[in-house]
């Protein structure tokens, strides 16, 4: 069974008034969207130039190739991606459901769990680091002894520090549809609440979910400081020591992280899309 | 609401209130107290002990200060131990706060040794942060850069300079005093903020000792110095480091002499920096080497002690274009290089002032920079 | 084919209906939510509960409330105002162009292309922060930054008119590059959730634009924007690397406050970090607060 309420985007094929205020839209939209493309461009393309000077008078590739001299950039790479996956996957697991029922079912609970999810902001990062090696380095939970145990903190972490991200992502996206109606016509048709979380509500937050998990993605492929407390060899680190007081290689270093980062979220916004051909959603 | 819930609520919170007060409880083992080394008269043992650790886990040594990741792999080479390398970037405050939360921690995460600014020696010591260890050459490190107990002891030393980028600057400043010319309008850094970097804060000191004022006067007088150079416009308020240099936003930043020669060299001329070290306010900073009262690895520490204090360490770091602490014996005894030796900067001179004197110029300073210097910013509105 | 099932009950009417109903709940429901909590209790809540127990030492190590007793410090007062200022101009100004992209991308009828773009983009920006960030904006904006110099070439000296990449200004134009991504992807769903048949509705009864968003697409987005706003500003508040990359010791924000103490090498007094840091902990609880009654307020002004 599938039931979706995906969105349905505003076409030219509605009536005359909507087909002139759409291509009003269409112009406003345009202007908005290359004023702030400028703003989010140019600091880019500086950073691009400078990249390029590393050799006196002239523009060229040193600073990348002096990058990746000697690079050890594939283990770290990979072992951060893999955080990324998996601490999507714990936050999404842990995030929807929860949405949900403070959606349909507690709604008082709402302010705590909003307040709880805000927490990653407000303990400074080294803060929570010292805290995590305090609380774990004994038992019962024992996790800082080996480099395993303690890339699986890492890990947990990371999907807590996505929480303000994927909470508000979902909650938007839960607000957008009817999550009552859907749930009760599920329910009518006899679906249980696993169907109806995995049938139902995963596939109609696609757009909110992808948008959490860019989020997440982002966070833990470039973090530093809980990764180098907990002594793990991730990609954070690894272009932090790279470049450490150098000129040139850290802007070459910032272009190629936003360049593989932002690949890596073209990928994931395909897997997205490939989900949702099989739902027939919207756009 | 039903009393269950509360119950449960009530109970969750009891157990993670436990949990934490367990975790902070001062931990019950003392700190392990090894004398000085007496255990192992022989290098051969020491070496052996350390071996059977394995690893040794280090903070805060970034690779191309004071040649660390070349001092780092002749560790490694000569004793074939691993070398766990923490936050190459830590303050010495963030250096403190891991040997605290790694108190019962043996994994990767605890420091074995540390390298921290020197009145963070005492400091550690005071809460038994730090374990004693003499190393072989301990008669050679001079006795007021070490503690006569052997908690902490000074490893290397350089004197605050002017880092210049000569592309962009065309007179080249001498002296503190000629930063506030209008011709360096938007063009002076420090290498940090005054109340977070060591070297920020000793450059503040440095610029009123230039003056001719000592003690607390000259660091009143450094603040009424950056407090004209900030009202001037000379004064670029970000964290300056090579790239600002490099770049040209901050062509004149005040750092340490082996961050600045180091920065000229790996910069080879794209563009060409100049090392100007003041005659006026020549002001010397030194660092200090201490082993974790918790070490997970006591012998490979001690070991990474012996390596650094030995003729290869000392060499090592003066390599980097730092002063190692053994610089006047070890010159003396002809044993450091000429092409190293012409490397160095010029120390003559230079002001070494004791603890007490670096935390009474801290006490002014960070009491006086936000009101003196800092700029309440208003939003607009 | 997909079966659409719809109801024509705005999504905000949810949470009121649910809200009355008898909180006399079956164990079972407590489900849901309990891996949450759980999981908030273990990684979140926990530390939080270190940082306030360590935020209680005094430097001596004897447990006091000499630290809170300094948040009273006027030092410490204006780092926390500061903060605040900055992180409500930028989540205002970040939300609002955030708003209009998002905007621009779904409903304003850009080409589908644009909005992968935008978001895979705004992924990327909105973590695109600490150093990296900030040297980006002083390629661009400061004394040798690439606008700067077009300026020049135009004949306006960017720096004489009085600006400064190392303002208030500087900071909050810095900022709005992680601020304005945030907002494009978190409220996207929010906006995918109007229904083209209410403008249809709207514009068929002869309503103008205006009217239509006023009483009808901006009622159903207000519990959004705001949680979204909220969101915003913690994600400023808690700003640490960029502010210290670019305001190197003239500038009084809190988390640079508490980096002085914990982690610097000049002043040492963790205890205090802590308890700066507990600060920012309750000032997030009250706009919280504020949050959720402004949240319940227009919820019952809309019905």
């Amino acid at each position: 069974m599938t039931v979706s309420t995906a969105p349905v985007p505003v076409a030219a094929n509605a009536s005359g008034t909507t087909q002139t205020t759409t291509r009003r839209n269409r112009l406003w939209a345009l202007v908005i969207y290359i004023l702030t493309a400028l703003y989010f461009l140019l600091p880019l393309a500086a950073t691009f130039y400078w990249s390029l000077r590393a050799e006196r008078g002239t523009l060229g590739f040193e600073a990348y190739r002096r990058l990746f001299e000697d690079a050890n950039f594939l283990p770290s790479f990979s072992q951060s991606i893999v955080n990324a996956i998996i601490a999507i996957v714990i936050s999404l697991v842990i995030i929807v459901p929860t949405a949900y029922w403070v959606t349909l079912r507690l709604p008082k609970l709402r302010p705590v769990v909003e307040f709880i999810t805000l927490l990653p902001f407000v303990i400074p990062a080294v803060v929570l680091s010292l805290a995590l090696i305090i609380l774990y380095s004994r038992p019962p939970l024992l996790l800082t002894r080996t480099y395993e145990s303690s890339r699986v903190l890492l890990v947990c972490v990371y999907a807590a520090l996505s929480f303000p991200y994927m909470f508000r992502a979902v909650d938007n996206g839960l607000r957008a549809m009817d999550v009552r109606a859907l749930t009760e016509a599920a329910q009518s048709l006899g679906a249980g609440w696993p169907t109806i979380l995995f049938r139902v509500i995963f596939p109609n937050l696609r757009v909110a979910l992808i948008s959490g998990a860019l989020l997440t993605f982002a966070i833990v492929i470039g973090e530093l400081t809980i990764a180098l407390f907990m002594a793990q060899r991730t990609l954070g680190p690894y272009m932090a020591n790279l470049t450490r007081s150098k000129v040139y290689e850290p802007s070459a270093m910032a272009i190629v992280a936003f360049a593989i980062t932002w690949a890596a979220m073209g990928i994931i916004q395909l897997i997205g899309r490939g989900q949702q051909g099989s739902i027939g959603g919207g756009h | 609401m039903q009393p269950r819930k509360y119950l449960f609520h009530v109970f969750s919170l009891f157990v993670l209130v436990s949990m934490v007060l367990a975790a902070c409880a001062p931990a019950a083992t003392e700190a392990p107290a090894t004398q000085a080394g007496e255990d192992f008269g022989e290098m051969t043992d020491l070496v052996a002990a350390a071996r059977a650790e394995g690893t040794l886990t280090t903070i805060a040594l970034p690779h191309d200060w004071c040649n660390y990741g070349a001092v780092i792999q002749g560790f490694k080479d000569k004793y074939g131990l691993e070398v766990n390398e923490l936050d190459p970037g830590a303050g010495s405050g963030e250096e403190l706060e891991a040997i605290r939360a790694n108190k019962d921690n043996p994994g990767p995460q605890a420091p074995d040794v540390i390298d921290v600014g020197l009145a963070f020696g005492p400091t550690a010591k005071e809460e038994g942060l730090i374990q004693p260890y003499k190393v072989a050459t301990w008669d050679e490190i001079p006795a007021d850069a070490k503690d006569p107990d052997g908690y902490w002891y000074g490893d290397y030393y350089g004197v605050l300079s002017l880092e210049v980028n000569t592309d962009e600057v065309a007179n080249i400043p001498a002296e503190y005093a000629d930063l506030l010319k209008p011709e360096y309008n938007g063009q002076v850094a420090l290498s940090g903020d005054p109340l977070t970097s060591n070297a920020a804060i000793l450059s503040v000191w440095a610029a009123g000792l230039a003056t001719g004022a000592t003690g607390e006067e000259a660091a009143q007088a450094g603040l009424e110095f950056f407090r004209q150079l900030n009202e001037s416009g000379n004064f670029v308020p970000i964290d300056g480091d090579s790239r600002t240099v490099g770049i040209g936003e901050t062509p004149i930043l005040i750092d340490w002499s082996y961050n600045s020669i180091l920065n000229d060299v790996s910069l080879a001329g794209n563009p060409d920096l100049e090392t100007v070290v003041p005659t006026q306010g020549r002001l010397a900073g030194v660092y200090v080497q201490a082993i974790s009262a918790y070490a997970p690895h006591p012998n490979a520490a001690k070991l990474w002690m012996e390596y650094l204090y030995s003729d290869e360490g000392q060499l090592g770091w003066a390599s980097g274009f730092c002063h190692p602490i053994r610089f006047e014996a070890m010159s003396a005894a002809g044993k450091i290089p000429e092409d190293v030796l012409a490397q160095l900067p010029s120390t003559e001179g230079a002001f070494f002032p004791s603890i007490a004197e670096i935390e009474a110029a801290r006490t002014v300073i960070t009491e006086g920079w936000p009101s003196v210097v800092g700029v309440e910013v208003q939003a607009p509105q | 084919m997909k079966a659409t099932l719809q109801s024509d009950v705005q999504p905000t009417n949810l949470t009121v209906r649910g809200a009355k109903r008898p909180s006399r709940l079956p164990i079972w429901h407590w489900l849901g939510v309990l891996p949450f909590f759980i999981f908030s209790a273990l990684f979140l809540i926990g530390p939080t509960l270190v940082l306030a127990y360590r935020s209680l030492e005094d430097p001596d190590g004897g447990l006091s409330f000499v630290n809170y007793l300094q948040l009273t410090n006027p030092t410490v007062i204006n780092a926390y105002s500061l903060s605040i200022r900055v992180s409500l101009t930028t989540a205002i100004l970040g939300g609002l162009i955030g708003f209009l992209v998002a905007w621009a991308v779904s409903i304003g009828g850009l080409p589908r292309p644009f909005r992968s773009l935008t978001t895979t983009f705004s992924g990327v920006a909105s973590n695109f922060a600490g150093v990296p960030l900030a040297a980006a904006f002083i390629f661009t904006l400061g004394r040798v930054g690439v606008v700067t110099a077009l300026f020049e070439l135009l004949g306006v000296d960017l720096y004489g008119t009085g600006f400064s990449l190392y303002s208030y200004t500087g900071l909050v134009l810095v900022y709005l590059y992680f601020q304005i991504p945030l907002m494009v992807l978190v409220i996207l769903p929010a906006l995918d959730g109007l229904k083209r048949e209410w403008r249809e509705a709207a514009e068929n009864l002869g309503a103008t634009p205006v009217q239509y968003w006023l009483h009808v697409a901006l009622p159903v987005l207000i519990p959004s924007i705001l949680g979204t706003m909220i969101l915003l500003f913690g994600n400023a508040f808690g700003a640490h690397a960029t502010a210290y990359a670019l305001t190197g010791g003239l500038f009084n924000l809190a988390t640079l406050l508490i980096g002085q103490q914990i982690s610097g090498d000049v002043l040492h007094n963790p205890g205090l970090g802590f308890a700066v840091a507990m600060g920012m902990v309750i000032i997030m609880g009250v706009s919280i607060t504020i949050y959720s009654i402004l949240q319940r307020r227009s919820e019952r002004w809309l019905r």
